[in-house]
């Protein structure tokens, strides 16, 4: 509880001790959203230190947080902690002088999502009281007392209010909204309750939203609600906490968590309200389009007075001219350019004869040659850009330089230090960037090569090619997720010129751009292609763990623990698991071969003692309609002893043996020889010759039971 | 838990409460925030917070030269005006105490030392002397454009940075002030003067803008060794800006009594914004005559508190304590009110008899800043040949000769003005969205300050009574 009067202070520690202190009010900012949309600059840099406007974003959420009085301020890092480090150290918010906080903490955590963030917060027990959860990309003006106001008088009358989630009306079409995932929010505006959450698209992939019934019948008053900005702000209190740990499999805030705990509420009984405002300003950028949004919205003062000439950041000189123009002190305009409304210019940045800006954005100490047009881009500090080129809405990040006479295209994402050499065009869809991998702690960023086709010869031969043809390594590395992430034209245009990419096949398209945009966490269903960068962690450490628990001897159910606990932490896939299984079974199975025993002990004794953890694996086992799973097992186990001397038999033995155990089914057995994949290459069908033993013997045993059946009919 | 929820948001309340017990630097930069966050707005409260502030500023500062004291002043000074130059009055409390040390050193000085012939040469200040110069130096430097122009020098650090920074803009004031100065000094001076500028003690060009200014190296020299002895220069300043306080919390008091004198029995006054000091001055003349007011809503930035000033007297709801007391509406003192929507001015204004403006600053020309709509207001009168009373501490009046009208103007929230729900809007329109207006000062007929009524042209006066010539450029 904050006390009255007290709120912000600079240096509230000097009273901490005083006696009107109560619970102060505390805020997490998770600085990292454990997402890779703003890839490839988050290669280089944390995105919380991406520059919006000339600030970085998480300035911004800092100057919210001030605004609402809070007191202490937890900072989740994932990637790029020690920069995040450097620079909060740096900031007025750390030193005791001139920070709001009293208190300024960073935390580093393992974690990969939003949960694991929640969990480990909770181990932790820090909070005390009701808290504030933040991401580190709020961009907001609006006053917290009502909503704070709200939730504790709610808390007081009731114990199991646990959560107020801060919305912000806007139209149905909004350019800060989230474009192709909606979010729907089914709210008692009588007691401000949310009653149910569903992400459109949902998880079938429908455009249905079902309700419970009792809904309609319990409440005398619905709104089902879709115009609203989730800007992520949530008042919670430490049971939000606790929910998050109870339901160790709760992934992302809303998608899971909120979606659950909503389902639930016979179960757990806490509620979930929200607090719509209709003013002020609250957004956040949670991907390339909103960035560009966001961006926008702050330049035309829709988030006054966050400007950029509140000159919020330290040192920041910026004055507002006519039409929205920023300009710093310091900018060397030639003579005769032109600078068009809604541009901002920083400090140091020198603009040549004959160029043309408009509605961009241009950083500091920038060098900007003649004749250049520039229009809708965004430009960080230390870029340069050469005479003559034309510049669309693109990103072109620090310290990248331009040659003359090239073309930008809009929706290009030029990284770090990048160097296009001259009359190059540069097409929409490309990502281009220096860096390989993420950066890891102290070590030296690795560089690919360059490329000459796409920043052209005599570039410095430094660069790398992040673009979606090739680049193949980039995606085993599983750092970037495929497909053209940012694509503002297309964006702004709407889905039907999506299609008109010729980049990629249609449905990846697709699906990287429903990505790029969809609502703002990771979502637990689109496992497989999006959440490649675990699935290969996953991967190696679930075989390894699993063929060492073999050896061992270890029993069947801690086994079992220890891989769902795995498959957790990384959000890896069912598929994923069986891979992991078949790979470490079929190995240990060589390796008892190899010493000597023959192949029917080593399957029966690897397979045989752990039938309930090939089960777990497979859950079709009473679904009518085809055997999915366990042919994708056999498929598996079919390829893998593909590339094994006496693959053949051991598969023979291996299928002979499930079968046996009922682990397979026939008809999953006969679907599975039946599947053209299992017939795919020389590999596969020399590996399954000798079980055509099995499937005859299966064939023929089903055809004599249809026999018997017809018998029986005809009786 | 609840009770003490109220008062989440920092402004000016939690300021003044914290100021008691945190320490200066601190303190300096809350408030610097304060005012770049826009929690601390409007004439008023930034000029009680910046006053509170100093009071703490000279409290603690240790030492006894009085030349270092102003330093840190303006340091200070510079360093808030360069967060929010638009609050004009930041910049003149800061200048106001400037002068106030400058103020009790001299008469210290003269105190001490009546025969010397360097106070006989110190003393020229009249304002015969003063006043060229003066208007030469707000000519060539607008202050605010001046802070405005190096704020990142200020924030990183003034001490170095301020003189060297004064010494690349110097010249144009320099040339200007010795241009002056031969005129001032009669004939004599006329050949010598260029050479040997410091022999003279005369205010120069060449020393006034200097942080040291009228205190030459010989004042401080003595004064140096006496401030040793007995006067305590510190507490006689801290009394200064207690008097300051006073003046904030009076002039309003002090505005109203001469409301008898401007206002008639059955005269219709129009007038908007819910400012205080208007209020009180239309309240003051209510309890004698009977009249009617006629009261410009100002939507969009100021309708809400227009309506419960009016409803209520009461400026916001949930600011108790930012604003003051609460005062009776006018209403319940017998005057009659009439709201009407600003697009009425006009239509209105053949019936008014006079026009009532409260005002954000006033600039030394005679001009105002004002709450938007207050331009439409002066020209609506002037067609119809009203006559424009504005109503305005001396606190407001601001040495700030306004080049760029546009750089004086803040520009708000979009948001006011049209809905932020409408996207397909948003996305195509630009919207501006002013909080002041620029009123020239041939709208305007009379002043009237807690120092009495004056014609715009005489303001310039009032200035030179209220600023030093030395601070004008902090």
């Amino acid at each position: 509880m904050p006390p009255k009067g007290k709120k912000g202070q600079p240096t509230d520690k000097s009273k901490a001790g005083e006696e009107e202190r109560e619970e102060p009010l505390q805020a997490v900012v998770l600085a990292d959203a454990f997402e890779t949309r703003f890839s490839p600059f988050t290669l280089e840099r944390p995105r919380c230190l991406l520059p919006l406007a000339n600030i970085p974003l998480i300035e911004y959420t800092f100057e919210f947080l001030a605004n609402a009085g809070v007191e202490d301020v937890y900072v989740y890092c994932g990637a790029h902690r020690e920069q995040l480090e450097e620079y909060i150290s740096q900031s007025k918010w750390a030193s005791q002088v001139s920070s709001p906080f009293s208190k300024m903490e960073l935390i580093q955590s393992t974690s990969h999502s939003i949960g694991d963030a929640m969990r480990d917060l909770d181990t932790r027990a820090l909070l005390v009281g009701d808290f504030l959860i933040v991401y580190g990309d709020v961009v907001s003006n609006l006053p917290l007392e009502s909503a704070l106001n709200a939730h504790r008088a709610r808390r007081q009358k009731d114990k199991n209010a646990i959560m107020t989630m801060v919305l912000r009306e806007a139209g149905t079409r909004h350019r800060t909204k989230a474009q192709s995932t909606n979010p729907v929010f089914v709210v008692d505006p009588t007691k401000d309750r949310c009653l149910h959450f569903e992400q459109m698209p949902n998880k079938e992939q429908t455009h249905f939203l079902s309700l419970d019934p009792t809904l309609l019948s319990d409440h005398q008053e619905l709104e089902i609600r879709q115009d609203l900005i989730d800007c992520g702000i949530d008042i919670c209190t430490p049971d939000v906490l606790a929910l998050w740990s109870d339901n160790f499999d709760f992934q992302a805030p809303r998608k899971g968590f909120l979606h659950s705990v909503l389902k639930d509420y016979e179960l757990n009984g806490k509620t979930i309200h929200t607090h719509i405002v209709n003013d002020h300003y609250a957004a956040r950028v949670r991907n390339l389009h909103t960035y560009d949004s966001v961006s926008q919205d702050i330049v035309a003062r829709w988030a006054y007075p966050l400007c950029p000439d509140s000159n919020l950041l330290r040192g920041q000189s910026f004055r507002l001219q006519k039409g929205n123009i920023y300009k710093e002190d310091g900018v060397v305009l030639a003579r005769d350019c032109i600078i068009r409304s809604k541009t901002v210019i920083g400090r140091g940045t020198s603009v040549g004869d004959g160029t043309v800006i408009s509605n961009s954005i241009i950083g500091r100490h920038c060098h900007i040659g003649r004749d250049v047009t520039i229009d809708g881009a965004y430009i960080w500090d230390h870029a340069s850009i050469g005479d003559g080129c034309k510049v669309e809405k693109a990103i072109i990040a620090s310290e990248a330089s331009i040659s003359r006479r090239c073309r930008i295209e809009a929706g290009a994402l030029i990284s770090y230090g990048v160097h296009v050499s001259e009359g190059q065009t540069i097409s929409g869809e490309n990502r281009i960037t220096r860096a390989k991998r993420k950066r890891e702690h102290g070590e030296d960023l690795p560089r690919g090569e360059p490329d000459p086709s796409i920043v052209g010869k005599g570039g410095d031969g430094f660069e790398y090619y992040d673009s979606n043809e090739e680049d193949e390594d980039e995606i085993v590395d599983g750092l970037i997720s495929r497909g053209p992430l940012y694509n503002l034209s297309n964006l702004a245009l709407s889905a039907e010129s999506i299609s008109t990419l010729n980049s990629e096949s249609e449905d990846d398209y697709e699906f990287s751009h429903q990505r790029s945009e969809a609502g703002s966490f990771v979502s637990v269903g689109s496992v497989d292609s999006h959440a490649s960068q675990h699935a290969h962690n996953f991967d190696h450490d679930a075989a390894a763990s699993i063929y060492d628990s073999l050896i061992e001897g270890h029993e069947s159910a801690n086994i079992q623990l220890e891989l769902t606990s795995l498959r957790m932490s990384t959000n890896a896939s069912e598929h994923q698991v069986r891979r992991a299984v078949v790979v470490s079974f079929v190995k240990r199975i060589i390796q008892l071969i190899g010493s000597g025993s023959n192949v029917r002990d080593a399957v029966a004794q690897v397979f045989g003692q752990h039938k309930d953890l090939l089960t777990r694996t497979m859950f079709d086992k009473n679904s009518a309609s085809g055997k999915v799973d366990q042919v994708d097992f056999m498929l598996l186990l079919q390829a893998d002893l593909a590339s094994r001397e006496n693959g053949d038999l051991v598969l023979l033995t291996a299928a002979t043996k499930l079968v046996e155990m009922d682990v397979i089914e026939d008809d999953g057995m006969m679907e599975w020889w039946e599947n053209p994949k299992s017939k795919e290459g020389d590999d596969m069908v020399k590996v399954r010759g000798k079980t055509q033993q099995l499937i005859d013997f299966l064939s023929q045993e089903s055809e004599e039971e249809s026999d018997e059946d017809d018998e029986e009919d005809s009786d | 838990m609840a009770q003490s929820s109220g008062a989440v948001a920092p402004g000016l309340s939690s300021f003044l409460a914290s100021l008691k017990t945190t320490p200066v630097e601190p303190s300096i930069e809350h408030l610097i925030s304060l005012l770049k966050r826009r929690q601390i707005r409007n004439s008023r409260p930034c000029a009680v917070a910046t006053t509170a502030l100093l009071l703490r500023v000279v409290g603690e500062f240790k030492g006894k030269n009085s030349a270092k004291l102003v330093d840190r002043i303006r340091q200070v000074g510079k360093r808030l005006t360069s967060a929010q130059p638009r609050e004009v009055v930041v910049g003149n409390i800061v200048r106001r105490v400037l002068g106030l040390v400058r103020e009790v050193v001299e008469e210290n000085l003269d105190v001490d030392t009546t025969a010397t012939s360097d106070v006989g040469q110190n003393a020229p200040h009249s304002d015969a002397l003063h006043r060229p110069s003066l208007h030469s130096s707000i000519s060539t430097f607008s202050p605010l454009k001046h802070a405005a122009a190096e704020p990142h020098e200020i924030a990183s650090f003034p001490e170095e940075m301020s003189d060297s920074g004064e010494l690349v803009k110097r010249p144009p004031l320099l040339s200007s002030h010795t241009s002056a100065a031969p005129m001032v000094n009669s004939l004599f001076g006329l050949f010598s003067q260029p050479d040997t500028p410091s022999t003279s003690n005369t205010p120069t060009g060449h020393q006034s803008p200097d942080s040291k200014a009228m205190l030459t190296s010989v004042n401080l020299e003595r004064l140096a060794d006496f401030s040793s002895s007995k006067f305590d220069m510190k507490a006689e300043v801290m009394d200064g800006i207690r008097e300051l306080q006073d003046e904030l919390d009076q002039s309003d008091d002090l505005m109203a009594a001469y409301a008898l004198d401007h206002i008639h029995a059955n005269e219709i006054v129009l007038t908007h914004t819910a400012s205080t000091s208007v209020q009180k001055f239309l309240l003051a003349a209510a309890r004698k005559r009977k009249f009617t007011v006629v009261h410009v809503e100002t939507h969009p930035h100021d309708h809400h508190a227009t309506h419960s000033a009016l409803l209520t007297g009461k400026k916001r709801d949930g600011h108790e304590g930012e604003d003051e007391d609460a005062w009776k509406p006018l209403r319940l003192a017998g005057v009659r009110v009439v709201m009407i929507p600003d697009s009425h001015v006009f239509a209105i204004m053949s019936q008014v008899n006079k026009v009532i403006l409260a005002t954000h600053t006033v600039l030394a020309n005679g001009a105002l800043v004002a709450a938007s709509g207050a331009r439409m207001i002066a020209s609506a009168a002037k067609a119809h040949r009203t006559p424009v009373v504005v109503v305005s501490g001396v606190y407001k009046l601001s040495p700030v000769y306004p080049f760029n009208t546009e750089e004086l103007i803040e520009c708000g929230d979009a948001g006011t003005v049209v809905p932020y729900e409408d996207g397909d809007f948003v996305d195509l329109v630009d919207v501006e969205n002013p909080l002041y207006d620029y009123v020239p000062a041939d709208l305007v007929d009379l002043y009237i300050t807690n120092i009495g009524g004056h014609a715009p042209s005489y303001l310039y006066r009032i200035v030179a009574d209220h600023y030093r010539t030395e601070d004008i450029t902090l």
